[in-house]
């Protein structure tokens, strides 16, 4: 027993002041669309369709690539014959809609060669990050105050998200001191943290978990299998895929699996106490 | 001929010949299927077989048949065998082994609800992955079978529990949305006041249609989808599928990358074992050892994440090789991390071990003994922490393996206590291979160059003792050299009737120490 306490005192605290801003390696690939070709290099390298491409007609390209897919696994990099795509090192992505998390670009396709020649960044449809964040306030912020009880929802995930939202109540992130709490039952729960895809097999047990959720309720997608179905895909037999495919989702955390600080910038998002102040459409534009 | 073909033959008493080197430490015998019963016995019986993966194939359009097959440890020979046989679609079934090798029990049914071939003689012929609102003729798995099928809800309970009858006798169902930050399962207990009568448990909540999956996409991003198949254990599921390819392809691993491929494996085990054993005390309370647990964990993610740019270990292994490597500075800041590791670990089990409360909990609880281990199949760490003295890093060694020496700790109590021992012991057996590892890098690349396509019609194992127990993967080709199937067979579809078997006798509020001493995988489980 001394000897525990003695341990305690000696460990200190061991949380960090501010867990945010931390950057990695390798965040989401960026795409500088003017030294893009539309060549489809990368479009082949993607295991998700994260990045895609579309020849509505023969002169014209669309190329676009979503976060919410996004498995953060460099191969787009690597396959780029023209380095248009480079790495950003940011992690706290997060969004309201799928659409805010995806950027299109189209280009001019020369007929002979099948080069394409960036035109413009196409506008992204839906609500602007800021629309839908006040909507988010307007609807829930009113009613929750400083503090978020959540309950999490493994709705088919791999388990990776799981290990990295666990990670979150640990020592060093310590998400409880900013008022956020995992709760064992739905009825006493705020909001739901919800990984992916969703499973034919889980659909039900989602649906009733979200109707024993009392109003106003948040939902929030974690990892690129929640926001999109990600490496399993969407509509397959067993995976129907992202969240939003049966519930409605107020705020997207990308990643695979999204790092704890995202996860727990995402929290904040859906609290209204952090903006979701990261959008690729800025990037590019 | 080889003297492991000629020694099997022989046990099998099958005409020499028979028995094919399919590639290194891979043995393949191609038979009749009425002769499986006979031969899984003398298997299991003369060669002390373990049975590792069962499961079918659907080569209609290429044979007009079905295929059965099993896949067998020989760890006295150091060779994996597979036993192999068609089936005729007319009549859809084959003889049963589960009766007398339960290991096949899950196995067979899992044929029988993906395939719609029927195990004749199955003591319990009943769904195992279907749920009840799965309609009868939905064989997903067949090749005809679209990846994109919508399959219709269908109402009934073709599946009920089995009901408890008595006074003061009860069921309490669980799940599959759990109270914890945990995957999704259904157990039911029948219990008398506190005391587990019975457990029973419904998986595949989390089915994904992996191995269907592996079929549409191309084999090269079949890795990202094997990361996926258990988030814990990445390294794992992308090594057996990567050493199935490469044997498949026949590429060599250059030296460097084997040795890498040992450090990233030992570093997936010692981050888990060390939240497996942060997890125990969280379940009985006692919060400062959960806390150093957490912290060490944390540390351990963060060293990941510095050298290699991903904290689960996500995307460093290629196939051919490894997409990282250690520069001396970074092997060095790694040595230093793990001996800070290491002292801080010893003293967390200290903690734990030294801590009556603590002892009073794990000791004896949740006891699968050493015959039913055997009985069942059990893998991995469950199986060493029951006295079974099992480990492919030895038994079949893969990567730079072979030429380590290390221990392989085995406990006799089969409880709590005793998969909690195995677990640190294997920590500071990774730390021994990582040092010895790490001084000795061979100076070659770190990827191997793999041929634009695969052999058409070929198959091949890969296998890993990843943390959890063995990964198996059986990748097969179609006569263009695409994938036509992949078979992933996580420790945890064959471990999860240990746990069924561990609970009763214990009880309610112990479920949670002995579910999390297993800790096993629902995705890997229900993929």
């Amino acid at each position: 027993m001394i000897g525990l306490i003695l341990k305690s005192i000696r460990t200190g605290s061991l949380t960090e002041a501010n867990p945010f801003g931390r950057h990695a390696a390798f965040g989401f690939p960026v795409m500088d669309f003017s030294r893009c070709t539309a060549c489809g290099e990368c479009v082949r390298a993607c295991p998700t369709a994260a990045i895609h491409a579309t020849q509505p007609t023969p002169e014209r390209a669309i190329v676009s690539l979503s976060y919410a897919a996004c498995i953060q696994c460099r191969a787009c990099v690597a396959a780029c014959p023209g380095q248009a795509i480079s790495v950003s090192t940011e992690v706290e992505v997060c969004a309201h809609s799928r659409e805010q998390l995806s950027q299109s670009a189209s280009f001019d396709v020369d007929p002979v060669t099948g080069m394409g020649t960036f035109r413009q960044i196409e506008p992204g449809a839906g609500p602007s990050l800021a629309d839908a964040a006040a909507n988010l306030k307007a609807r829930i912020h009113g009613r929750l105050g400083r503090s978020l009880q959540v309950r999490q929802v493994d709705a088919g995930s791999c388990n990776g998200c799981e290990l990295e939202i666990a990670a979150t109540t640990n020592p060093i992130y310590d998400l409880e001191r900013f008022g956020i709490h995992f709760v064992a039952s739905p009825r006493h729960a705020d909001a739901l943290l919800v990984t992916g895809p969703v499973t034919r097999n889980m659909e039900t047990a989602l649906r009733r978990t979200y109707e024993a959720t009392p109003e106003p309720r948040v939902v929030v997608a974690v990892g690129a299998c929640g926001c999109s179905g990600g490496i399993f895909g969407e509509g397959t037999y067993a995976a129907i895929g992202g969240v939003d495919r049966v519930l409605p989702v107020d705020v997207y955390i990308p990643g695979c699996p999204p790092r704890p600080q995202a996860i727990l910038n995402g929290l904040l998002v859906a609290m209204g106490v952090r903006e979701a102040r990261y959008s690729p459409r800025l990037e590019g534009a | 001929m080889t003297s492991n073909t000629a020694s099997v033959s022989a046990a099998l008493h099958v005409p020499e010949g028979a028995v094919r080197d399919h590639h290194p430490g891979e043995l393949v015998l191609d038979t009749h299927a009425d002769a499986l019963p006979d031969l899984a016995d003398r298997v299991s019986e003369q060669l002390e077989g373990r049975l590792l993966s069962l499961f079918a194939t659907d080569d209609r359009a290429r044979t007009g048949a079905f295929g059965v097959h099993q896949v067998w440890s020989l760890p006295r020979l150091q060779t994996l065998l597979r036993l192999s046989a068609s089936i005729d679609p007319a009549a859809p079934s084959f003889p049963s082994i589960a009766q007398k090798h339960t290991a096949a029990n899950w196995f067979e049914r899992e044929v029988m609800d993906f395939f719609g071939v029927r195990p004749d003689g199955h003591p319990n012929p009943t769904r195992v992955a279907l749920h009840d609102d799965w309609p009868g003729g939905a064989r997903a798995l067949r090749r005809d079978f679209p990846d994109d099928s919508q399959v219709p809800r269908e109402p009934g309970d073709r599946h009920p529990f089995r009901p408890v009858t008595g006074e003061g006798v009860f069921q309490v169902p669980v799940g599959p949305v759990h109270a914890g930050i945990i995957e999704p399962g259904h157990f039911r207990f029948g219990v008398a006041g506190e005391p587990v009568l019975y457990l029973q448990v419904r998986l595949f909540y989390v089915h994904k249609g992996i191995e269907k999956r592996f079929e549409r996409l191309p084999w090269r991003h079949g890795l990202f989808l094997a990361e996926s198949i258990s988030g814990d254990t990445a390294v794992g599921h992308a090594l057996a599928y990567a050493h199935a390819i490469e044997r498949l392809a026949k590429v060599a691993v250059p030296p460097r990358a084997q040795a890498l491929r040992v450090i990233l494996l030992e570093l997936e085990r010692i981050y888990n074992h060390t939240a497996d054993i942060g997890a125990l005390a969280t379940d009985v309370a006692f919060t400062v050892p959960a806390s150093r647990a957490q912290a060490l964990r944390e540390g351990l993610l963060r060293t990941n994440d510095r050298l290699f740019g991903t904290r689960l270990l996500r995307g460093t292994v290629a196939i051919g090789g490894v997409k990282c490597d250690l520069q001396p500075e970074d092997r060095e800041a790694l040595r230093s991390a793990l001996r800070a590791f290491e002292k801080e670990f010893d003293s967390l089990i200290e903690l734990l071990v030294d801590s009556g409360t603590f002892t009073d909990r794990v000791d004896g609880t949740g006891i699968l003994t050493n015959q039913a281990a055997r009985d069942l199949g059990i893998v991995g760490v469950a199986a060493r922490a029951s006295g079974i003295d099992a480990d492919m890093r030895r038994d079949h060694p893969h990567d730079a393996y072979a030429g380590l020496p290390f221990k392989i700790p085995v406990e006799d109590g089969g409880d709590v206590r005793a998969r909690l021992m195995v677990r640190a012991r294997e920590v500071e057996q990774s730390l021994v291979i990582l040092h010895q590892v790490l001084d000795r890098l061979p100076d070659t690349p770190c990827a191997a160059s793999v041929p634009d396509h695969l052999p058409p019609g070929a198959s091949a194992l890969g296998w890993v003792e990843a943390w959890r127990g063995p990964c198996t993967h059986w990748v097969a080709t179609d006569e263009r050299g695409e994938v036509a199937r992949v078979k992933v067979t996580d420790p945890s579809f064959l471990n999860w009737p240990g746990l069924v078997h561990a609970v009763p006798g214990n009880i309610v509020p112990d479920f949670p120490v002995i579910n999390k001493s297993f800790n096993l995988s629902y995705s890997g489980n229900d993929r």
